[in-house]
């Protein structure tokens, strides 16, 4: 199994739960796997087949967009880290 | 050592004590004035400021704890950053406006200048230090559109004393080139409440980002 880190704020979508497993074989496979347990996530993570702008999606410590992007292969006990740009601090 | 403080809020606070007290002469900029909603996480303004500017006030108390502080009420913007920040030897970011914190860093990027981009959000944030010819922020992430702000998520007052006080001491790492390595790196604060320890992205220039292109044209 890998594992997605949820980062905080996105939190409220997977009722605060931090790590998600996933058993799938690339970065988008995983990802459909997440929205299927937590509907509604991968939205704010893709627009359509891309990546959106201000969010980083890293396996292990590398950016899957110096990999083969969405179509990443991910490996058992892979950590796949969502990586958001934040704005807060007011 | 002088250096710009963008925002006066929950991170420009801690930000500003931080770096006035270590003997930076500061600018600080923020629009805002002091709402009684601050209060539970902008620990430097008390009641009795409310209605009142935030950079100025937060200025004045740079003062009377011995540092030297101007705080101006004004967006910071890319027109008047020549004026407000030219003589900084370092900017940093704390505002929660994704527009501010692009044009920080790529005025920053243009000027050869090291930054902070700092925020905090719900449990955790993130603090992007950049400088001279290392990768931007704009290399990391895109465009001026934020996952996620305080307004629509909410954050837990001591988060922005700890990402904010973080946010300080990478920046005098970072403009006393104290620290090899840390340019060019992002701090992922996940969740403060779990654990203090951040997830160190370094990142690296991504082709086309136009705010490199533009450095190196000039």
């Amino acid at each position: 199994m890998a594992t997605i880190r949820v980062p905080s704020a996105l939190r409220l979508l997977t009722a605060n739960q931090a790590d998600v497993d996933v058993d799938a074989p690339t970065v988008r496979a995983a990802l459909a796997q997440l929205d299927q347990k937590h509907p509604g996530i991968l939205k704010k993570v893709l627009d359509g087949d891309a990546v959106k702008p201000f969010i980083r999606i890293y396996v292990g410590a590398d950016d899957i967009e110096a990999l083969q992007g969405l179509d990443t292969p991910v490996a058992a006990r892979d950590e796949i880290a969502i990586i958001p740009a934040l704005a807060g601090g007011r | 050592m002088k250096a710009t403080v963008v925002g006066a809020g929950g991170l420009g606070g801690p930000l500003a004590l931080a770096l006035g007290a270590a003997g930076v002469e500061l600018v600080i900029v923020d629009p805002d004035v002091v709402e009684v909603s601050n209060l539970h996480r902008q620990i430097q303004f008390t009641a009795s400021d409310v209605g009142e500017p935030k950079a100025p006030v937060l200025a004045a108390r740079v003062s009377r704890a011995g540092g030297r502080a101007k705080g101006y009420r004004l967006r910071w913007v890319l027109e008047d950053a020549d004026d407000l920040s030219a003589d900084s030897d370092f900017i940093v970011e704390g505002s929660d406006d994704p527009t501010t914190k692009f044009a920080v860093a790529d005025w920053a990027v243009a000027r050869g200048k090291p930054y902070v981009i700092a925020a905090a959000v719900r449990f955790g944030g993130n603090v992007l230090v950049g400088g001279p010819g290392t990768a931007c922020y704009r290399c990391l992430f895109d465009e001026p559109v934020a996952a996620d702000t305080c307004a629509a998520a909410g954050v837990l007052g001591p988060v922005v004393g700890a990402i904010g006080g973080a946010a300080a001491a990478l920046a005098l790492a970072a403009a006393r080139d104290e620290v090899r390595g840390n340019l060019g790196t992002l701090y992922a604060f996940d969740d403060l409440r779990a654990s203090p320890d951040p997830r160190i992205v370094r990142f690296s220039p991504r082709a086309g980002c136009p705010a490199c292109a533009q450095r190196k044209a000039s």
